[in-house]
């Protein structure tokens, strides 16, 4: 087991962004609240997947709702440990070990402080390997964990659990559920044994986060001067492919609200003018990049926008007309190729009418 | 007939204009004390111009005083924040991401309180009055005057922010309230710094604006001054007090703006080039394209409007290879006059190579001579290639656009650039600066969150406006010649009710004589 301490939090919530997908929201504010809790308590143990002991009870926590909300309604310091220990409350349970639901954005670090602050190990893994919109999107519920009871909890100290009947239903609770209690909540959910959570979980991917952030701020510069390095620490880590799409600025994007998503589409030219427009569809994260008609890189494949001059990971809410950007495809990691993974994240469980190739396979 | 000054860190600029007519320019050095270096730009431009102070009908500064102070960490006031968030918000404290030097310099003044709202209007809690009150005693006991006030989702509710600065007044009336709707946007973490560096620049702002109303004084200016912000727009010179962080950044925007005025040409990409760096900017309808990101202001994150601007590393300094093939990003710089071959120097530089070239006489043309003509080929196409490069990442589409080059170093364009529809070297480009500050018109920006399900968008768009025009008659526009520069609408993620950050700026030529 290994440790994270608040110095590696800039850097796990620079991969983070990366790793987001354009979605996840501005990771600034579970930043600041990760750096001082564990300033405040110490590092918080890391736990490798494979060491997840077969009578562990693992169980997830994060935040659910508009990231924009949390820009004006700061978190309160016990938010997220208070979910904690309403779950071990109201279900009796002992919690051995805490998990991220997703790595992307803001998300990743709100289990490490709960890890922190309650001297229990955060598990190097989540239930995505990047960001995505919906429960029933998670590894978690796709390999057979169910995801309530759930024990949410908001800024005021109120809460309340969920008995949903399956994941789709459970989204629809929580979503409902996030809106009533002000925006932006925190959930404890998908409580699994220790044999489930090492199948349904994505390993690696916060100290994978930490790694790539780290190269991310380092270099603070041009993205081509740390191509090399970057492709060097994708290909040998569970994601094993990554392709540079695009290069280009951003001449059209255009969003609206449908069914509360952040729906989209988004238009980069190229700088040498050589090669066709590239679209993005968009839905909280990039879903579909084309050049001209054909797709180059769909989910549940990644696809990773950076600023050009600063190598920062752009949001698909900061993105905006005039942007320089390089657009790198990114193969999603194991679980999201078998076909159940795939019912559910594929475009076509989008609306889009795409079929799903994977990155490694298109030209 | 308008005066403008720009009191730049390194240059003083002005410049007396007749509508956008240029009638006289002035550049010196900038002077250790402001009031004496504004008045002697003042008599130099109105003798140049041979005007009597009864001719002026408005004076407009732009300055980088406010900016300076905040990374200088100087002239800042000891300040207290309060906080209205409770019980929501007590995981990030105020302040607790800034540098420990500039914290120090405001000191250890935070207050949380009980209030604010959140994004569908409704309050997080009432506010506890006498909460309030026993932090304004607080307040008043450590001696402070400079307070800053932040509210959860301020900028869509403005009521809890001003109840708490009316009790504050009420026990500390002579204090200097910033309420942080009145100059930041979304994001309470970035409108909260915002409006503790303004507060803690109030003493400051009072000292530099009763200096320049000194000078105008001693000149018998007593026509209205303005200062300009850093969008563009101008704000009455009464208001500085008030609100002098909204000066950061003001430089670029007045060169960007000057351009546009000089060459007559409201859309285009303004290249200023100087001894070490060429700063490419983008004007969309006369007026700066704005960075959409935070902005850091001496290490504290912050929202402000700033204009979004390319550096690269070309100037008249820069150092070139031995083929020509590369030039900067190093550069003699200032140093350029003593260590540049045509001034008698050893360093080959860009503007050695147009001076070689024949397309330029600056200095010793004989000291280039030895030059080979490929080197001077190679290094001219270099040159060339670097701002086109520049050009074409800022440019808003691949359609050529006009280029406006002003600065020093735009001398080393000689040629065309493949990104140019045409370019333009304006008269009068070295005061571009204060031009842009002479020019300037008021503005209004109103920004909140909407649902276009309980109101339509056109509703919602027009009340916006609304507001937005009164914000710019507020400082000092023309009703009757108000338009509106950008609608900017962002969708909230997730929320069901299709919820959108709205974000209308409108502005207007200023009343002449007007002192709102």
């Amino acid at each position: 087991m290994s440790k994270i301490s608040a110095e590696q939090i800039e850097d796990l919530c620079a991969g983070a962004a990366f790793l987001a997908t354009g979605g996840g929201g501005d990771p600034y504010v579970s930043q600041l609240l990760a750096v001082r809790l564990l300033d405040e308590h110490g590092p918080a143990t890391l736990m490798s997947v494979n060491d997840i002991p077969d009578d562990f009870t693992v169980l997830a926590i994060g935040m659910v709702g508009a990231p924009t909300v949390t820009l004006e309604q700061l978190p309160t310091l016990d938010e997220s440990v208070k979910a904690f220990d309403a779950y071990q409350e109201y279900t009796g349970k002992q919690i051995d070990a805490v998990i991220p639901f997703e790595v992307g954005g803001g998300n990743s670090t709100i289990p490490l402080a709960v890890a922190a602050m309650r001297n229990v190990p955060c598990i190097d893994g989540d239930g995505m390997g990047r960001a995505l919109p919906e429960a029933q999107m998670m590894t978690f519920p796709i390999y057979g964990a169910h995801p309530t009871p759930a024990v949410l909890t908001d800024s005021w100290g109120n809460s309340a659990v969920l008995h949903s009947n399956d994941a789709l239903t459970f989204e629809k609770h929580i979503r409902a559920m996030a809106i009533a209690m002000g925006g932006m909540i925190t959930s404890a959910e998908h409580c699994m044994d220790g044999a489930l959570a090492r199948r349904a979980t994505v390993p690696g991917t916060i100290s994978f986060a930490v790694s790539l952030g780290k190269l991310l701020r380092q270099h603070d510069g041009m993205i081509d001067a740390i191509e090399p390095q970057l492709y060097e620490l994708f290909k040998k880590s569970d994601y094993g492919t990554i392709k540079k799409l695009y290069s280009g600025k951003v001449i059209d994007s255009k969003r609206q609200i449908v069914d509360g998503y952040d729906v989209g589409t988004a238009t980069l030219q190229s700088f040498d003018n050589n090669l066709d427009p590239m679209t993005l569809l968009i839905k909280n994260e990039y879903l579909v990049a084309s050049i001209g008609d054909k797709v180059v890189t769909s989910v549940p494949d990644l696809i990773c926008i950076v600023e050009q001059e600063t190598s920062r990971p752009l949001n698909a809410e900061r993105m905006r007309y005039g942007q320089r950007v390089t657009v790198f495809g990114v193969g999603c990691t194991e679980h999201y190729r078998s076909p159940e993974a795939l019912k559910v994240t594929s475009p076509r469980a989008f609306g889009f009418d795409i079929d799903h190739v994977p990155l490694s396979e298109i030209e | 007939m308008r005066i403008g000054i720009d009191v730049g860190g390194t240059h003083t600029d002005a410049v007396v204009m007749n509508g956008n007519d240029v009638l006289a320019t002035f550049k010196a050095l900038t002077s250790a004390d402001v009031k004496t270096g504004i008045v002697e730009s003042l008599d130099a431009v109105m003798a140049r111009a041979s005007l009597n102070a009864a001719d002026i009908t408005a004076v407009m500064i732009g300055t980088t005083q406010f900016t300076n102070a905040v990374i200088e960490r100087r002239e800042l006031s000891p300040t207290a924040i309060i906080r209205a968030c409770l019980p929501t918000g007590t995981g990030i404290p105020p302040m607790c991401d800034w540098p420990e030097d500039i914290a120090a310099e405001l000191g250890n003044n935070e207050y949380r309180v009980f209030g604010g709202h959140i994004f569908d209007g409704s309050e997080i809690h009432a506010l506890d009055e006498d909460q309030i009150r026993q932090v304004a005693q607080d307040i008043q006991g450590k001696g402070i005057k400079a307070i800053a006030v932040a509210a959860a989702f301020s900028p869509m509710e403005h009521a809890h922010e001003f109840r708490i600065g009316e009790i504050v007044r009420e026990l500390i009336p002579d204090a200097n309230i910033t309420l942080s709707h009145e100059i930041g946007r979304l994001g309470i973490i970035e409108r909260e710094n915002a409006a503790l560096l303004n507060a803690a620049l109030g003493d400051l702002a009072t000292r530099v604006i009763n200096s320049m109303s000194e000078a105008l004084n001693e000149r018998d200016l007593h026509c209205p001054f303005y200062i300009s912000q850093n969008d563009g727009t101008l704000m009455a010179a009464d208001f500085i007090a008030r609100y002098p962080a909204l000066t950061f950044a003001s430089g670029p925007t007045n060169s960007l703006r000057g351009a546009a005025v000089l060459s007559g040409i409201d859309d285009a990409i303004v290249v200023d080039i100087g001894g070490t760096t060429s700063d490419v900017g983008v004007l969309a309808g006369g007026f700066p394209r704005e960075s959409n990101s935070y902005v850091d202001v001496g290490g504290v994150r912050t929202n402000f409007r700033m204009p979004d601007i390319m550096a690269v590393g070309l100037g008249g300094g820069s150092l070139v290879n031995d083929d020509g093939s590369q030039i900067g990003p190093k550069s003699v710089g200032h140093r350029l006059v003593t260590e540049g071959l045509v001034f008698g120097g050893k360093q080959l530089t860009s503007t050695d190579i147009i001076v070689a070239s024949g397309a330029q006489e600056v200095g010793n043309p004989e000291h280039v001579k030895h030059l080979s003509a490929d080197l001077i080929e190679t290094a001219t196409q270099t040159i060339h290639r670097i701002v086109d490069d520049a050009i074409d990442k800022m440019r808003p589409s691949e359609e050529p656009v006009p280029i406006i080059l002003v600065g020093g170093g735009s001398i080393l364009i000689t040629r065309n650039l493949s990104t140019a529809s045409q370019l333009i070297c304006p008269q009068h480009a070295e005061v571009a600066n204060a031009v842009g500050a002479a020019i300037a018109p008021a503005g209004g920006e109103v920004e909140s969150v909407v649902s276009y399900s309980k109101i339509s968008r056109e509703d919602a768009i027009a009340e916006a406006t609304q507001e937005a025009e009164k914000k710019a008659i507020a400082a000092g526009a023309d009703p009757d010649r108000l338009r509106v520069l950008d609608i900017e609408e962002n969708p909230m993620s997730y929320m069901a009710d299709n919820a959108v950050k709205l974000r209308v700026k409108v502005v207007g030529e200023l009343v002449q004589g007007k002192l709102s």
